[in-house]
């Protein structure tokens, strides 16, 4: 790129002297803006770019990721993992994981920014840290500390739960499959949490104390104030809110692969340790061989999904927004 | 009046409980930290030691590796955001103030992998890194963890240097300084905040990743993090729990403390994020 633009220039310089420094200068700047610019476009290309590309390549092989893929099977990996349940298991696991973990983020972050944007409540900025301090452990290392907890004295946690109601039998909880993907869900909402409280705080923060004010002396109670103001006010931001946090939970890898590693028999596999599994060989019982065509079937399929389910998302989402938007004014 | 006192303490009253309750794990991990071995299982989900046994941070710092483990991290850690910084504040700037040919596709190619999902892509990754000989090396953890954030990076310093005032550029090139010197003397100085908040967000992520030295230090226990090292720890010795637990607060703390004083960065930075 920087050759040929240099060419160009060169030919470029043979005209008038009058203006020839400044052409010299104009070029200086533009090879130097390369230069600066080279470096994150390097990194961009060489691990971001050509990754999703080279995916690609490796689907018609099969390859254990040793030496050179040689063995090519054509369309056959595809078709293995459209063919495995495990697949379409995993694949309902994220979405699951997804459906409870967003709505009870969404609803509950809200309802506690709304508790903290009150400009008369002090030490908002402390109660704020406390819920938001999650964010910024490591999800591997909440998972070994939930992992201890459970493995150790789940007994305990039983008892306490059996005394408050809250069950009315003992449970196995990381050993049976219902609870165990329960846990991870529930661990996941507490780990990310604060990421939502700070974007609805944040867009709380730009509706003009004015509108609240007029709701005010228009004898506005809180619950109307809530529904004709802060809603309304709320949907451009809401729209950021939900994607970042579906795309964020369809991630999900970290705390899976520590707590249970997709077990009991595959019933917390989500998609993004199956993928692991098939590329690292497993943890698993059937622990298989690496298999990184396969592996690369099923991260190009999940990708695809993922691009098709954000512009879908992206689309559906704003134009909710906006006709909800227009339809309130009329 | 006084009702809205009464309200006003109920709050807080919940505000502090329910605070200090999620944060329950961290309170729990930080005295079983401290607990003996009998403690640990007679006081069971009660966080607090009835002795402090000082000497699980010693054993866990020297004999389960937790030493090399944090200086391993430290090095990622350091490395990726040095890395990130100096990539993104160069290639940010030029995006604000030069309008070179082929500026159009790299902003397109820029904003158009922002909205890719990432992670899918390790499999790539690993094989460009096994080819280059940089495989089971701390350098490929630091390249690759640099260059998850660069575009993020990009687009924050981007807009942070294209609401920076022209005029002092054009005074600093009146009086003869070139392109290096407007960057370094003029501009990076100004951007003092947002290398903050770049350089938090890459130290946090870099700090607590997972998957990343997961995959590249497969082959080497030598060079796990601090949180490979507790993934691994659970496997292999699986009794030592308050060992474990005093590992835990060692990763944890570091990153913890390093928020809480530049934690106005980090809030604005993911408040200004979502604005846009």
């Amino acid at each position: 790129m920087v050759t040929t633009v240099s060419v160009r220039e060169d030919v470029a310089t043979a005209e008038p002297p009058r203006s020839a420094g400044r052409r010299r200068a104009r070029r200086r700047t533009y090879l130097w803006s390369y230069v600066y610019l080279a470096p994150m476009m390097v990194l961009l290309l060489a691990f971001v770019v050509y990754p999703i590309v080279a995916s690609l390549g490796y689907t018609f092989y099969k390859w254990d990721g040793i030496g050179d893929p040689t063995d090519f099977v054509g369309l056959d990996n595809f078709r293995q993992i459209v063919h495995d349940s495990i697949f379409w298991r995993s694949l309902g696991h994220t979405f699951v994981y997804a459906a409870f973990v967003v709505p009870t983020q969404l609803v509950l972050a809200l309802a506690l920014a709304l508790v903290l944007n009150n400009k008369r409540l002090r030490f908002a900025s402390f109660y704020r840290t406390l819920f938001f301090l999650p964010v910024v452990t490591s999800a591997a290392v909440i998972g070994v500390v939930i992992q201890l907890l459970v493995s150790n004295f789940g007994d305990s946690i039983n008892d306490l739960l059996l005394k408050l109601h809250v069950i009315d039998q003992r449970v196995d909880w990381l050993g049976d499959p219902h609870f165990a993907l329960a846990i991870i869900i529930l661990v996941g909402i507490w780990h990310t949490f604060g990421y939502n409280l700070v974007y609805f705080l944040a867009g709380l923060q730009t509706i003009p104390d004015e509108l609240y004010e007029a709701a005010r002396l228009d004898g506005a109670g809180p619950l109307a104030t809530f529904r004709y103001i802060t809603i309304p006010m709320l949907r451009a931001v809401g729209v950021v809110i939900v994607i970042l946090a579906v795309i964020g939970t369809f991630q999900i890898f970290d705390l899976v692969q520590v707590l249970t590693s997709g077990g009991p028999y595959f019933s917390t596999e989500v998609v993004n340790t199956y993928i692991y599994h098939l590329a690292f060989g497993g943890s698993n019982a059937n622990a298989v061989q690496p298999d990184i065509g396969l592996a690369s079937a099923a991260s190009f399929i999940y990708g695809v999904l993922l691009i098709v389910f954000s512009v879908v998302q992206v689309l559906v989402l704003r134009s909710l927004a906006k006709r909800r938007a227009t339809g309130g004014k009329a | 009046m006084t009702r809205r006192r009464v309200v006003t303490v109920m709050t807080h009253v919940a505000l502090l409980v329910s605070g200090l309750a999620w944060l329950y794990p961290l309170f729990w991990a930080l005295g079983s930290s401290l607990k003996g071995d009998d403690d640990f299982f007679s006081e069971g989900l009660n966080p607090m030691p009835s002795h402090f046994l000082w000497a699980n941070y010693l054993d866990a710092w020297r004999e389960a590796s937790f030493g090399r483990y944090f200086l391993n991290t430290l090095v990622i850690t350091l490395g990726t955001v040095v890395v990130t910084l100096v990539v993104t504040s160069t290639a940010g700037y030029v995006l604000a103030r030069t309008r070179f040919p082929g500026r159009g596709f790299c902003l397109g190619l820029v904003s158009a992998t922002l909205f890719l999902p990432h992670g899918y892509t390790i499999i790539p990754v690993f094989d460009l890194m096994q080819r280059l000989h940089l495989l089971n090396s701390l350098w490929s953890v630091i390249i690759v963890q640099a260059s998850g954030g660069v575009v993020f990076g990009t687009f924050l310093f981007m807009g942070y240097f294209m609401a920076i005032d022209r005029e002092l550029e054009d005074a600093a090139q009146v009086d003869g300084a070139n392109f290096h010197q407007t960057f370094a003397r003029i501009m990076l100085p100004l951007s003092g905040p947002m290398l903050a908040t770049v350089g938090l967000f890459t130290a946090i992520s870099a700090w607590n990743s997972f998957f990343i030295p997961l995959v590249f230090t497969l082959g080497r226990p030598e060079l796990r993090t601090l949180a490979i090292g507790m993934y691994a720890f659970i496997g292999e010795n699986s009794t030592e729990w308050t060992l474990l637990c005093a590992g835990t607060v060692i990763t944890l703390a570091p990153i913890i403390l390093l928020f809480l004083l530049l934690q106005r960065f980090f809030v604005n930075g993911l408040a200004g994020a979502v604005k846009q």
